[in-house]
């Protein structure tokens, strides 16, 4: 194996499959890279198990080869090069030379044979708009619980039909869904799958490199999801297990509405939170019919409160509600600028938010309440 | 400086605690010296001794083959703890009538806050002779109560009082009370730091009391600093007086060590229910719930984790504690302990669930409902069937 690239381009690819590297070292080989000259390029691969990844850069290939480079170590040394051709040579017991302008390394590498195979790209279901997938994600991945003992929560609910495409995410307290018309050729049928959050953030991160209008392909076999964006292959195990019946706890009766701005309101949740209680953020609004209250307060830091004036007057009775600032904000800093509709029923069962700004999806968030 | 609030604390002392729950079981033994712990012939300690053994010289931690020795017709009982904790648990609820801070040192034996209670029950030196009175009227079970302006002269002061005393320490007379005491009486002083105080030629507390900080923090470090407190009666730390509770705990020794994975599940169980019927007494919802281990070899491991919404149900705080078991316990090692925290204490709820809605509501109506049953018909009238099958040991 010989080759040379440009440090950019090499840093550019090295960055994005960092993810995807084990952090933990209980399988040595998971924490190098597969590196695979071929033809005029240099194929990179990683895995941590979980997740694969795959890509791709030009490269000047002299003798095509394979070998395996410890996946940090590499992006650190490369990230710290001057910007100049990197040349890589395998020599000897599976080490790697690496050569650019003054510097010289020789880098430990392991067999190329005990990297794990990752699986074939298979044929794509459906090719869905770089811009769809990324907003579907960012409006909904912050609702994905951390916890790992609901692990069919610990990823977001991807459903494909003819002509729609929802993402839905929730952690049990608060659930964030959105929906768009979107046609997609060659799907007769609905496709639901699990989608985990580690790959949603990597999907998110190859998302950002390429244009809005570009299409990423989605395709699946038993056991994985594949997304490919570009040349760039992200490869995810499917989250197995059932996905909570969400739709039974969307709020059906919710009449009582009012609708804020969302910079103003989110700006006096902020505010309130300072000095709210820090471990449950706890915040009380008050809905009257021409203003909108919000309270906080704890013993280490005082008291707050905001009142806000809503341009049409809230048309349900008067009521207290808690809820955790926390979750409100998370939402409105996902939502797009401009009024927010507030829908609620009681004090006791979930608020239901939606922005109306929101050009060309249907985006909803459902939060419980806090007793307080 | 802020003034300090003047404390009226009481520390309540069960007389021989285990040998007295005995007696209540088998009262023919009054008047005999009797032994709780291992038997006489076998290796192990003594856990427990009544007023009779101790006259032969019989204290606890004693091997029970010395004991037998020293009093050859000492009566022996293998003690079943889960008994005197269901006793401790009886005397703590007399406790809680009286003050709500009260911080149970152990099994028998407790610190009382009674700051702030003059009202309802008088002096702290009356409501003493109540609480004294409440617990033997209500357990049968006699104790000893030191009142005090801190812990530290409350200990001592119930220490003195034994058996059945009670003795009030006022405040301007905790000085001579203390002074002619040696310094072994001081909660706290062993025989290392009593040794190392004898060196500097300080036998009482009073000598301790001349002694300067400055003295004592260079023999001893941080600990001359707690010692110099103590001598002057005042309580290096007072950390389990806070208005607020911290946690509500419950464990269980077993008399025997426990390897069978279905009798420490059905433990957990039970400890859930006592965790959380406290929970729900106090109008608290804990975040974390904390698990404890102990091995056979005393090694002891704590493992917590949060809860996705604070809770006071039992079936919620079992759930929480056996992932926790399932995943730390080695299966290959026996236990000898288990105990289950309630933490991070809200009183409210605080967030609700979206997806567990239905459920949560069912699960807090029957807690609600069981709770009634037990209130009428005793603690035990009404238990989870997986407590059930936690093996009787008496």
């Amino acid at each position: 194996m010989e080759f040379s690239v440009k440090k950019f381009d090499l840093l550019r690819e090295l960055q994005l499959v960092q993810g995807v590297v084990e952090r933990k070292t209980t399988i040595p080989i998971l924490s190098n890279l597969l590196v695979e000259a071929k033809k005029d390029q240099l194929w990179i691969a990683a895995t941590d198990l979980e997740m694969g990844i795959r890509t791709v850069l030009p490269a000047k290939v002299k003798k095509e080869g394979a070998g395996t480079i410890a996946a940090r170590r590499l992006f650190e040394i490369v990230r710290t090069l001057p910007d100049a051709e990197i040349k890589f040579k395998g020599l000897e017991n599976n080490w790697v030379e690496l050569r650019c302008a003054r510097s010289r390394f020789k880098l430990v590498g392991m067999a190329r044979e005990n990297f794990p195979a990752l699986p074939d790209f298979p044929h794509p279901l459906v090719k869905i708009p770089a811009v769809i997938l990324a907003t579907l994600i960012a409006k909904t991945s912050f609702a994905i619980s951390m916890e790992e003992s609901r692990y069919t929560l610990n990823g977001a609910l991807l459903q494909l039909k003819p002509d729609s495409i929802t993402m839905v995410a929730t952690d049990g307290l608060r659930l964030s869904h959105i929906e768009t018309s979107h046609r997609f050729n060659g799907l007769n049928t609905e496709v639901r799958v699990l989608v985990p959050k580690k790959a949603l953030t990597e999907v998110e991160r190859l998302l950002k490199e390429v244009e809005d209008k570009e299409e990423v392909q989605f395709a699946r076999d038993d056991s994985h999801l594949f997304f490919k964006v570009g040349e760039r292959l992200l490869i995810s195990r499917l989250l197995s297990g059932q996905f909570p019946n969400y739709e039974a706890v969307l709020p059906r009766e919710n009449k009582s509405t009012v609708v804020l701005e969302r910079d103003q309101v989110a700006s006096a949740i902020k505010r309130a939170d300072l000095v709210a209680d820090q471990r449950s953020h706890a915040i009380r609004m008050a809905l009257d019919k021409n203003k909108v209250e919000i309270f906080a307060s704890s013993a280490e830091y005082g008291e707050a409160h905001e009142e806000l004036i809503p341009p049409k007057p809230y048309n349900g009775e008067a009521m207290q509600i808690g809820f955790n600032a926390t979750y409100l904000l998370d939402f409105l800093s996902a939502a797009a600028a401009g009024p927010i509709s507030f829908e609620f029923k009681d004090d006791q069962t979930a608020g239901q938010m939606r922005p109306l700004g929101e050009e060309g999806y249907k985006y909803r968030y459902v939060v419980m309440p806090m007793r307080l | 400086m802020l003034a300090q609030a003047v404390k009226q604390i009481a520390h309540v002392d069960m007389d021989a605690f285990y040998v007295s729950v005995e007696l209540l079981y088998r009262p023919e033994l009054r008047g005999q010296p009797v032994v709780v712990g291992a038997p006489g012939d076998q290796r192990g300690v003594v856990a427990a001794a009544s007023y009779e053994a101790r006259a032969f010289g019989i204290h606890s931690a004693m091997p029970s083959r010395t004991a037998k020795k020293l009093c050859p017709h000492a009566v022996f009982l293998p003690g079943n703890y889960e008994l005197y904790e269901q006793w401790s648990e009886r005397v703590r609820t007399v406790f809680e009538r009286f003050t709500p801070v009260v911080h149970m040192v152990s099994i028998d034996e407790a610190y009382l806050d009674l700051t702030g209670t003059e009202r309802l029950h008088g002096t702290a030196w009356a409501a003493a002779q109540k609480i004294q009175r409440a617990v033997w009227e209500e357990t049968q079970l006699p104790c000893s109560i030191g009142v005090a302006q801190s812990c530290v002269v409350s200990k001592v002061a119930s220490d003195l009082a034994k058996p059945r005393g009670l003795l009030w320490i006022p405040v301007d007379a905790e000085a001579a009370f203390l002074a002619p005491l040696p310094v072994r009486r001081i909660p706290g002083i062993g025989k290392v730091t009593e040794k190392t105080l004898a060196g500097l030629g300080v036998r009482t507390v009073g000598e301790l009391a001349r002694v300067k900080r400055e003295k004592l923090e260079e023999v001893f470090g941080q600990w001359g600093e707690a010692l110099y407190r103590k001598a002057r009666g005042r309580d290096a730390d007072l950390w389990f007086l806070d208005e607020e509770q911290k946690s509500i705990s419950h464990e269980r020794t077993f008399a025997e060590d426990v390897g069978d994975a279905q009798q420490l599940d059905a433990t957990l169980a039970y400890l859930a229910e006592l965790v959380g019927q406290r929970l729900r007494e106090a109008r608290l919802y804990a975040r974390t719930v904390t698990l404890k281990l102990r091995y056979e070899n005393f090694q002891t491991l704590t493992r917590a984790l949060t809860l996705n919404q604070p809770t006071d149900l039992d079936v919620v705080l079992y759930e929480a504690a056996a992932r926790l078991f399932r995943r730390n316990w080695n299966r290959k090692r026996k236990l000898r302990l288990l105990g289950i925290a309630a933490g991070q204490l809200d009183a409210a709820p605080g967030q609700l669930s979206l997806l567990d809605a239905d459920r949560h509501a069912r699960r807090e109506k029957l807690t609600a409902a069981a709770d009634a049953v037990r209130n009428r018909f005793g603690a035990d009238a009404l238990r989870s069937a997986k407590s059930l099958l936690r093996k009787p040991t008496h």
